[in-house]
């Protein structure tokens, strides 16, 4: 029996039948008990039909045969065969449109460890493209419902577990086998781009954001190759082997030849931007299902031009009604719970089309409800109309069939009674394929209110005041005058039929006295029994003049006046500082970091945000801004060659021992706060490293702290292109627990040989490429397949892209050398490196630059031997030293940590400042343009209070290109704004919880 | 004396527990590693043993200081007495491990060793009040962790015994001029108690210069810090955090229960209790004589955990972080010092000003609440607590005095943790537990060149300067 109550999508098994209405049976389905041929044809009279967001008829009919819509229009001829539907006073919308219903899969695909399954799966348990909708678990009826409830007709079903999650499927949300129900197959491939949730004890690949998509990319690589691969088989079979069988790629492959849509599921605003990202790299068709945040990335999505389904789960209000809870609110979420309905407006404002759904509401009936806040706050209802029929019938591909009340369309309709957007009108029906679905049948009457109620008694007509209160189920009432005020009890409302009774001793009529009759808004009408059983006719008309409740949508709307404007997040620059042309700084002590050493009182021109002059005695040039740092002094921007700031979701992707293939650059955050806090303590740029969790990790990203601009903005694009490489404990698990004893290498010889392997199999790899293109003849030749792990370390080995190695002890740090000279290449830098100064003379010889804290030790075993004085040895062994931070508060004094070299081995003060500047600089072979203050070089400078290398100092201005991007009292203006926009949200919470007497604007 | 009564009976019963607990340690050792054998992860057993050997069998090779022989003149420098004005050209005198004269003239017998000190200053050794070290040598290796016990509730657990006098990490602060920690356990609610511990000696009795100084109370956290709990997470969470109040209430009102019963018993107008190690080791602490170390985070947890220590009748010491800017108020009525947990943190919230942590030191002393400055506290900063001048530094660049700062940092926890009598200024009859530098110990630049800790002269050697020098001897042989 539970079967029976339940909804399944099928293809290939037969027969699990929910209801069996005659016209919604397969076809193909052999009749079992009397056949049921009702008529399938149906006029529905005099109501008000919206066909479309533009084309209203206010009085008309629809005619339907067989779920067809064949006929609609103010006067139209009403078939002899039809059924009668008089909807005098309702109206009639096109079926919305659910563009995004996530559906769990029955059964995962792929094999499971300990398990071979039968099925050529992709080897990553989250790719499973060939998956599709119809192997979901089955639906629920009241899932159904539920979406229906809303107005929901028709509903695109998303398989929702992995990355690549399959292909979607178009139904009907009408009763009924599958076969009758399904509209289109294949909608859509499916991707969500989110780390998947961990199943088993053991994280799985992916567990960062980068690795999400790294995946996506190989996947795609991969699909491409296999296509080619087949196909090249197919011609040459005898002498070559056989390329794998692969129902993922396969899948793959064909959507992306049929040019499939790619349907991208984001969870936040910069996370749709990367989704966008891998989309044009690969040419996708693709559809952006956001996340709700669509309104702080309004330019990005305006140029995407895809198709945007938005969600509308609005967050609750912020606890703040004690100062200790507001307190641990940030401003974002503030922001995000007054902006998130106006979303759907800026989208509006800014001429983005955009779908509706009812994706990640927990509860569905929230759907309607907050669409409509959309509205009052202050969407047009035909633009809300359009993102739930007509946009989403188009991007769906189906807008012949839904979308509209139209001719030769699908018979998907909403009876509403009233504008559908206004919160009082409730749904009466739905009609899907032909079938008509009851809703709400009672109408919603809302008796509360005062009544001129006329007994027409058998003597004499009796006039009294009616007052009733409260909803339906719940009323109670009053009969009053002047003197008097009788209860009135009992006062039912069943569909249309009311009842109640009163005491009648005080108007004269003794005993009980029972009304019943017919409610409608305005009148009531019935008869009446008294105590003797006689009977009279009573009625009552409402007494207040409001006498319709559809004039409500007409009342002027308050939020329309809302200006409209992106909330900003606390210190939060909405485009990066403007260039000032020219800015001279004059009088100051310049550590310069280059051969021109200190200069004492003296000058600083900036022009177009390049160095043109640094020395004595320069000369202001006229509109010049003048920079007075008298008894201050001038450093180069400081620069950080080890950070983890501003990564999203994962600074590791640690669950393989090399991964090679995932990028930082993926997933820079250009709302890290950290950036900005940076900044105020003089920082310009850091290497945005991949975590030390394995040997090989990912590739890394430089990017100068550009304030306010967007991820691509941020980026240093000349930097050598680098890579994080890890050694030691970090890499062999030792301080990860005890389920942590299995992934290769658990030693220090086994991270040698990792190393070594992966470089030997990036030089098969760069062979076999070399081989295959140098064939002239590739007609039948399986290529090799591209793979974006193996690239990464021929980069490499061809000194295009620098190895960053997490380091500690002696051995390993040599060992790498020795590795990389065996290899032929250089090293970048070993990062840490804590006991270089242990083999300094052997990093010198190679050449690597050793970027290492200033004091840390003794946290692990391998950090017992590390020393303050490392950097000094080093340097004076020739190394090229830098200080790194690894620490979003370590990076906001860079410049005390290089007076840390002075005090430990005596370095100079100025060669200690270049342990921040000029030295990280070269490491990351950007010191063409940054790292010094000198002609031709970018005019990234700090301003400090004082001696840079003096505890007392503060940093006042950060200047980066002639943009200045922190300065002091910049500073305090904005926690004015911050502090300000924050109680103001606050109030506005209050507010809304708490609405005062007499209302607010 | 009551209370001395209580402290020797409980070292007494230690002692008495020390054999069994050795005897214990071995047996759970040699299962310990049998049940690694029968696992078969030689690994494993290799890391225990080398293990083993770290915490065990290693001593820094620095040599304790001699305990002081005859008088000593730092005679020239600048003397900062951080009490009191700060003498320019002046002697400093001491004798028998206790400072006997400051001034500008003085007279020296024979027998006084005189060291010129020109050009260079003496300031009182620095205090980290809020620290683990002692209590552990390398983070990540869990043999070598011995800061926090388990149970919630053990008051009569006491750092002083567990310090361990070769741990490398002691000369490494010494040699920056931290020359005590407040050194505290951690764990569950009630921790134990805390001891004032200098950087030298042989022993940990030689180490200790007072314990117990505090009880640690760790104030559970008040409301989920962000509202993304369901609301069966919520109720799950009040549920908690009420029955962690609750037990902090009982441990205290059980231990009061003790104390009358004994009190009865003592009087003879009870027959005998059996005793409770918990509930003795609490007594200075309702008796007033050492205070609660309360660490509370939030705002919340500050004004919770202050209404809960008023109503029990104690001696607070706060232990806090930036959120204390709120409760100054609160702080300064109920005249409560704070120790706060360092200026070289992030702020806690992202709309915060990027300055709050280097701020609210300023506010502290401009309000007129009494305060220090210390780090983090983490075991991971217990080998970074060499940097605790540069904690107060980054106030005074935010705006607090340099005087102040220093005084945050030597007299400010001394008078805070009740041992003022001893150290914390250059006074006379204080102990000479003092630096002598050649700058302003708040810059980084700054070298100390001399440190005599209860006159002792201390090496300013370390793990570190041996293994510079190791290296040295590398390169310069290459040469």
């Amino acid at each position: 029996m539970k079967a029976l109550s339940r909804f399944r999508i099928f293809m290939f098994v037969q027969g699990i039948i929910f209801f069996i209405p005659q016209f919604a049976m397969g076809q193909t389905q052999p009749q079992d008990a009397i056949r049921e041929n009702t008529p399938n044809v149906h006029a529905l009279i005099n109501s008000r039909i919206v066909q479309s967001p533009d084309r209203i008829i206010e009085k008309g009919t629809i005619i339907l045969r067989d779920g067809i819509i064949t006929d609609v229009g103010e006067s139209v001829k009403i078939p002899e065969d039809a059924r009668i539907w008089d909807y005098s006073g309702l109206t009639v919308y096109p079926g919305f449109i659910e563009s995004y219903m996530p559906v769990k899969l029955e059964e995962k695909t792929g094999s499971k460890n300990g398990t071979t399954s039968l099925k050529p799966a992709y080897w990553n348990p989250n790719v499973h493209p060939e998956e599709s909708a119809f192997n979901c678990a089955p639906l629920k009826d009241t899932d159904l419902q539920a979406l229906r409830n809303q107005g929901i007709t028709a509903a695109v079903l998303i398989p929702e577990d992995g990355i690549f999650s399959g292909s979607s499927v178009l139904i009907s949300l009408g009763e009924g086998t599958a076969n009758s129900q399904v509209l289109k197959q294949n909608v859509a491939q499916n991707i969500h781009f989110s780390r998947p949730p961990r199943s088993g004890e053991l994280p799985v690949y992916p567990a960062s954001q980068m690795g999400v998509i790294a995946l996506i990319r190989q996947t795609f690589l991969d699909a491409d190759w296999y296509d080619k691969a087949q196909r090249a088989y197919v011609l040459n079979q005898s002498s070559q082997i056989r390329p794998e069988t692969n129902l993922a790629l396969q899948a793959l492959a064909l959507s992306l030849k049929e040019k499939q849509p790619f349907a991208f599921r984001t969870f936040d605003d910069l996370n749709s931007l990367r989704a966008l990202k891998v989309a044009r790299e690969f040419g996708l068709n693709v559809w952006l299902v956001g996340n709700g945040e669509e309104y702080r990335q309004l330019t990005p999505l305006k140029n995407a031009n895809v198709p945007l389904i938005i969600p509308v789960n609005f967050p609750p209000a912020p606890d703040v009604d004690s100062p200790e809870d507001a307190v641990q609110l940030s401003l974002r979420e503030l922001n995000h719970w007054d902006s998130a309905p106006l979303n759907a407006r800026f989208l509006k404002n800014a001429d983005i089309p955009f779908s509706f759904s009812s994706v990640d509401l927990k509860n569905k009936s929230d759907f309607l409800k907050n669409i409509r806040k959309t509205v009052e706050r202050g969407l047009p209802p035909e633009d809300a109309l359009a993102a739930l029929t007509m946009v989403p019938a188009t991007v769906l591909g189906m807008d012949d069939k839904l979308g509209s009340i139209d001719t030769g369309k699908l018979a998907h309709l909403i009876v509403c009674y009233g504008d559908i957007f206004a919160k009082e009108n409730s749904i009466f029906s739905l009609w899907i394929n032909g079938k008509i679905y009851e809703i709400q049948k009672k109408p919603q009457f809302d008796l509360a209110g005062a009544w001129d109620l006329n007994l027409q008694l058998p003597q004499q007509n009796l006039m009294q005041e009616l007052v009733l209160s409260g909803k339906a189920g719940k009323l109670s009432g009053a009969l009053k005058s002047d003197s008097l005020k009788i209860s009135v009890n009992k006062i039912a409302l069943d569909f249309s039929r009311i009842s109640m009774v009163f005491l009648g001793d005080s108007l004269g009529l003794k005993g009980m006295v029972r009304l019943s009759g017919k409610a409608e808004a305005n009148h009531l009408t019935g008869s009446g029994m008294l105590a003797d059983g006689s009977v009279f006719k009573w009625n009552a008309k409402r007494k207040s003049a409001m006498e319709s409740k559809n004039d409500t949508r007409k009342k002027p709307n308050p939020d329309l006046n809302e200006p409209l404007s992106v909330p900003l997040d606390a210190y939060a620059y909405r485009h990066i500082p403007a260039q000032q042309p020219i800015v001279f700084v004059q009088n100051a002590t310049i550590w310069t970091s280059s051969e021109k050493g200190l200069l004492e009182e003296a000058d600083l021109l900036i022009v177009n945000g390049k160095i043109t002059e640094v020395g004595k005695n320069l000369t202001a040039p006229a509109k010049a801004l003048i920079i007075d740092a008298r008894g201050k002094h001038v450093t180069p921007g400081l620069i950080d060659a080890h950070s983890h700031t501003a990564i999203s979701q994962g600074v590791n992707e640690g669950t393989q021992a090399v991964t090679s293939e995932v990028r930082i650059e993926d997933v820079i955050n250009p709302e890290d706060i950290g950036l900005y806090r940076e900044l105020a303590g003089g920082l310009t740029i850091i290497n945005q490293l991949h975590g030390s969790a394995n040997p090989i990790g990912g590739q890394n990203s430089v990017i100068k702290l550009r304030w306010g601009a967007d991820a691509e903005g941020l980026r240093v694009r000349d930097a050598i292109p680098g890579i994080k490489f890890a050694l030691g404990e970090n890499v062999k698990q030792s301080n990860w627990g005890e389920k942590f004893t299995t992934r290769y290498p658990q030693t220090r010889m086994g991270v040698e040989q990792i190393i070594f392997d992966r470089f030997k199999a990036a030089q098969d790899y760069e062979l076999t490429w070399q081989k295959y293109n140098e064939r002239r003849d590739k007609t039948g030749i399986i290529p090799p397949r591209r793979d974006l792990e193996l690239e990464a370390l021929v980069e490499i080995l061809n000194g295009k892209r620098l190895i960053h190695s997490h380091s500690y002890r002696q051995d390993e740090i040599l060992m790498l050398t020795r590795l990389a000279e065996y290899f032929n290449f250089q090293i970048g830098t070993f990062q840490h490196v804590l006991e270089g100064y242990k083999v300094a003379e052997a990093l010198a010889q190679h050449g690597a630059g050793a970027s290492t804290f200033s004091d840390w030790w003794a946290y692990k075993f391998e950090v017992y031997d590390a020393i303050p004085y490392n950097g000094a040895i080093m340097h004076e062994a020739g190394v090229l030293v830098s200080f790194n931070s690894d620490d979003n508060e370590l990076a906001r004094r860079m410049n005390l940590e290089a007076a840390k070299a002075v005090k430990y081995g005596g370095v100079p003060e100025q060669e200690a400042l270049k342990f921040v500047t000029l030295n990280p600089a070269k490491q990351l072979r950007i010191d063409h343009r940054v790292g010094s203050l000198e002609k031709g070089k970018d005019g990234d400078f700090v301003v400090w209070s004082g001696h840079p290398l003096s505890s007392f100092s503060r940093c006042e201005q950060t200047w980066i290109e002639g943009r200045k991007y922190f300065d002091l009292e910049n500073d305090l203006q904005m926690r004015d704004t911050v502090e300000k926009e924050r109680q103001r949200l606050i109030q506005k919470v209050l507010i809304s919880q708490n609405k005062p007497a007499g209302g607010l604007k | 004396m009551k209370k001395y009564l209580n402290k020797y009976s409980l070292s007494s019963r230690h002692s008495g527990n020390l054999l069994a607990g050795i005897h214990g340690s071995v047996n759970t050792q040699i299962s310990g590693i049998t049940s690694i054998l029968s696992v078969k992860n030689i690994l494993f057993f290799t890391l225990a043993i080398s293990c083993l050997y770290l915490a065990q069998a290693h001593a820094s090779d620095e040599i304790p200081g001699n305990k002081q022989t005859h008088p000593i003149a730092l005679t020239g420098g600048t003397v900062h007495t951080v009490s009191g004005e700060t003498l320019v050209n002046a002697t400093l005198l001491f004798d028998n491990g206790k400072i006997t004269a400051i001034g500008s003239t003085m007279t020296l017998s024979d027998s006084t060793e005189k060291i010129d000190i020109s050009g260079k200053h003496v300031y009182p050794g620095l205090i980290a009040a809020n620290s683990r070290v002692g209590l552990v040598e390398i983070d990540a290796v869990r043999s070598t962790q011995d800061y926090a016990e388990v149970t919630q509730i053990k008051p009569n657990v006491r750092v002083e015994s567990a310090l361990n006098p070769d741990s490398e990490l002691l000369p490494v602060l010494r040699a920056n001029g931290i020359t005590m920690t407040h050194t505290i356990p951690m764990g569950g609610l009630l921790s134990g108690t805390s001891a004032m511990v200098m950087m030298d000696g042989w022993t940990w009795e030689d180490l200790t210069l007072r314990a117990p100084i505090g009880l640690y109370v760790n104030w559970p956290t008040m409301a989920p810090f962000r509202g993304n709990l369901n609301e069966k997470q919520k109720s799950e969470f009040l549920k908690k955090r009420d029955s962690q109040i609750q037990q902090l209430k009982d441990a205290f009102a059980d231990a009061r229960a003790y104390s009358k019963a004994k009190e009865a018993e003592s009087l003879k107008t009870s027959v005998y209790h059996k005793s409770d190690i918990r509930w003795e080791a609490m007594m200075p602490v309702l008796n007033k004589e050492i205070p609660v170390l309360l660490e509370a985070s939030g705002i919340r947890e500050i004004e919770a955990s202050i209404d809960w220590a008023m109503s029990e009748d104690l001696d607070v010491v706060l232990m806090t972080g930036t959120d204390v800017r709120f409760a100054l108020d609160l702080l300064k009525e109920k005249n409560i010092p704070v120790i706060y947990k360092g200026t070289l943190a992030l702020p806690l919230r992202r709309y915060e000003p990027y300055d709050t942590p280097f701020t609210v030191p300023k506010l502290m002393s401009d309000s007129g609440v009494r305060y220090c400055i210390s780090g983090s506290g983490t075991p991971f900063e217990a080998a970074h607590e060499r940097n605790l001048p540069y904690q107060a530094a980054m106030a005074v660049a935010y705006g607090l005095s340099p005087e102040e700062a220093l005084k945050a940092i030597t007299l400010y926890p001394a008078q805070i943790l009740g041992v003022a009598d001893r150290v914390g200024a250059l006074e006379v009859g204080k102990d000479a537990t003092l630096i002598v530098t050649d700058g302003d110990p708040l810059d980084i630049r700054t070298q100390v060149e001399m440190e005599y800790i209860q006159g002792r002269a201390v090496q300013l050697t370390s793990r570190h300067t041996r293994l510079n020098d190791k290296y040295k001897t590398k390169y310069a042989r290459m040469k």
